[in-house]
């Protein structure tokens, strides 16, 4: 199996590199041959050759370089996605694939359009929080962090319930979207490092085996979820 | 009027507040309310320094006043660490007669790099030094890029920029600038011509966006930087590092200047340079400045050797959420030659603020361990799960590894019979936790 990092070098804000660790390591101890490839700027990338696709986030300047660099991909990211293959992608990256990307000047740029949802920036505050999110695929709920300025209007039907944390727009309660199996969350860092049942959902959709995750992040989630559901009973987030 | 009584009230409430131990930004919220534009009030000395960036600002402007104060300077400064506008307007208030005149030669102003733009309306820097530009607490911040446009947005007209050529973020800041005074170091014998990080921050240039290309990197992307583009590149320094020798702890400035280091970490060397180009600009002579700064034990509690059992350590205080802070520790950890045992403790992240967030454990250079200095590495804390799970991919083999949630665990098992030199590597927020258990020397 064949597992793509886009982007490791410049959408790395939060030790993102860590997801596709994870997930090589998992489907290795499951007995798969599993390599690793990175890509960035100008690269060439034939997405057929992969078996998984990952994105982390970066700065808003950034994001608006990886959106001009990913027209050139756009064509065969869209039929690696309708062919059912995962992808995840984490930040900000996922917003350049909606209609629109509103920067804190009010210059517009157009999105890759696989989604209809906009994305609006500011540059006065950083949103940031520790976030519970539930998902209807998942028993347990994930943890992780969103740290943003931006909003994201037009998602009917998103990826997560926010029980603690920021969703896509300030008032509601939906978190991602997802396409098939393109799951796009706002969720900054090693997500899957961090949620061993999101991490075994995602090998099982590669390999149709329920695989074991790592004993110390399932001690370490545990942890992360007793803190933060404490924070939020407490009321103090 | 207005001022006098804004004044009086300010000392009054920072003397009740010495009094009971309370913080240092009361009274000085307190007058920002009474006279909102009080700091613009004030009569000011002619020299107001500012010092801002990531990493090291407290201990840059703890030596500059040292070093300032040793050659008859008067200066006013912000020692408690109080760096956003409350704790400023406390110590410009209290620094000054109930007439509005600040009595001193130089105020000397450590401020936060998010809130700069807001003390900075009122109290413009005659000279500014900005040391670098990290990932530090994105969980609060924002990144280096988005603090970069906040401290864009406090620098004024007439200020006098004194930028780390080094880091490329912030030397940005001199972009169209004439008048900028830049410090840094030469190609270094402590140097690599790849980079030792776990990320690089410097792959790509900050103004035009192309891939940028090193000559020599001093630690993580701080270094000499060229973009392959844009033509972006390093600057030629006023002051400089011109050799260091971490092992025998010798640094040399502006090639004759010689300064024993109490610190031997390339950290050090930056704040003392840092200090030196502010002290040469005020006027001191170099060999004053390397006569202060030889030997030069920092007061603030950031380094602190202690006595646990039998064994000797220094606890080397390193920020949660600030990788290019550990990777500092982790350096002068791993070039122990006598051999040292290491404890690192995750318990609370941040001693201001709650978060649950160990995403920086993967920006760390852990792997810098992995090497026959380092014999036993000891994890503690609430997030010690975490931390052995980052330290499964360091290929630091298992049974040089031990983990306990609890730190008295910690502290009893490295309290044994071993013989290593301890060094202890955590945060502001879980530092107390190891020194209610040992013997500061």
């Amino acid at each position: 199996m064949k597992l793509l990092h886009l982007y490791h070098d410049i959408m790395n804000l939060y030790g993102e590199y860590a997801n596709v660790l994870a997930l090589r390591d998992i489907l290795r101890k499951g007995g798969a041959d599993v390599i690793t490839e990175k890509k960035s700027f100008g690269e060439a990338v034939d997405f057929a050759d992969y078996d998984f696709v990952y994105v982390g986030s970066g700065t808003e300047r950034n994001q608006k370089l990886v959106l001009e660099d990913f027209r050139r991909l756009e064509q065969g990211f869209r039929e690696y996605v309708k062919s059912g293959k995962p992808a995840l992608w984490t930040g900000n990256s996922f917003e350049i694939l909606g209609s629109s990307v509103t920067d804190a000047s009010g210059r517009s740029y157009d999105g890759i359009g696989m989604f209809g949802f906009r994305t609006t920036e500011q540059n006065k505050t950083r949103d940031t929080s520790d976030a519970i999110f539930e998902a209807d695929f998942l028993d347990r709920p994930l943890v992780g962090f969103v740290n943003k300025c931006s909003e994201i209007q037009g998602i009917d039907q998103p990826l997560f319930r926010v029980k603690m944390g920021l969703g896509n727009t300030k008032d509601g309660t939906g978190e991602g979207v997802r396409l098939n199996n393109l799951f796009c969350t706002h969720l900054t860092g090693p997500v899957l490092m961090k949620n061993p049942d999101f991490l075994v959902y995602v090998a099982k959709l590669m390999t149709a085996k329920a695989l074991e995750p790592n004993p110390l992040a399932e001690n370490g989630y545990a942890i992360t979820l007793r803190e933060l559901s404490g924070r939020l009973e407490n009321g103090t987030n | 009027m207005k001022v006098f009584f804004t004044i009086l009230i300010c000392r009054l409430l920072r003397f009740v507040g010495k009094l009971i131990g309370k913080g240092s930004s009361f009274p000085g919220q307190v007058a920002l309310k009474l006279c909102p534009d009080i700091l613009s009030r004030v009569q000011l000395p002619a020299y107001i320094i500012a010092v801002t960036g990531s990493n090291g600002k407290t201990s840059t402007v703890e030596m500059i006043a040292h070093i300032l104060q040793k050659n008859g300077k008067r200066v006013a400064w912000n020692r408690e660490g109080s760096n956003q506008i409350e704790g400023v307007t406390t110590l410009v208030l209290g620094s000054s007669t109930l007439g509005g005149k600040v009595k001193c030669d130089i105020l000397l102003i450590e401020s936060d790099e998010r809130f700069a733009r807001y003390t900075f309306r009122y109290i413009k820097p005659t000279h500014y030094v900005i040391t670098n530009l990290y990932r530090d607490q994105l969980t609060r911040n924002g990144h280096p890029e988005w603090v970069y446009d906040a401290l864009a947005d406090s620098i004024c007209d007439g200020t006098q920029l004194i930028l780390n050529a080094d880091d490329p973020l912030v030397s940005c800041f001199g972009q169209g600038r004439e008048d900028v005074i830049w410090f840094g170091a030469d190609k270094l014998s402590s140097d690599t011509d790849t980079l030792q990080s776990a990320y690089n921050d410097g792959a790509y240039c900050p103004v035009c966006k192309k891939p940028m290309t090193y000559s020599t990197y001093h630690y993580n992307h701080i270094g000499h930087y060229q973009c392959t583009s844009c033509g972006y590149r390093r600057q030629d320094t006023a002051y400089t590092i011109t050799a260091v020798d971490l092992d025998r702890g010798e640094m040399e400035i502006d090639g004759k200047y010689r300064i024993s280091l109490a610190l031997k970490s390339l950290y050090n060397i930056y704040n003392i340079l840092a200090a030196y180009t502010v002290a040469r600009i005020v006027g001191i002579d170099g060999a004053e400045i390397a006569a202060d700064m030889s030997d030069y034990v920092l007061k603030n509690g950031r380094v602190i050797t202690f006595t646990l059992g039998n064994r000797h350590g220094t606890l080397l205080t390193s920020k949660h959420e600030n990788s290019v802070s550990y990777d500092q520790s982790l350096r002068v950890a791993s070039a122990f030659k006598e051999g040292c045992d290491v404890l690192i403790i995750v318990d609370a992240i941040s001693r201001k603020y709650f978060t649950g967030d160990v995403s920086w454990l993967w920006d760390i250079d852990f792997e810098m361990l992995n090497c026959d200095n380092v014999h036993q590495i000891v994890l503690a804390g609430t997030y010690v799960n975490d931390l052995a799970l980052r330290f499964e991919y360091t290929g630091i083999p298992a049974e040089k590894i031990r983990c306990f949630a609890d730190i008295n665990e910690a502290a009893d098992y490295l309290g044994n019979d071993r013989t290593e030199y301890i060094y202890a590597i955590t945060c502001f927020s879980d530092k107390g936790k190891l020194l209610a258990r040992v013997k500061e020397d």
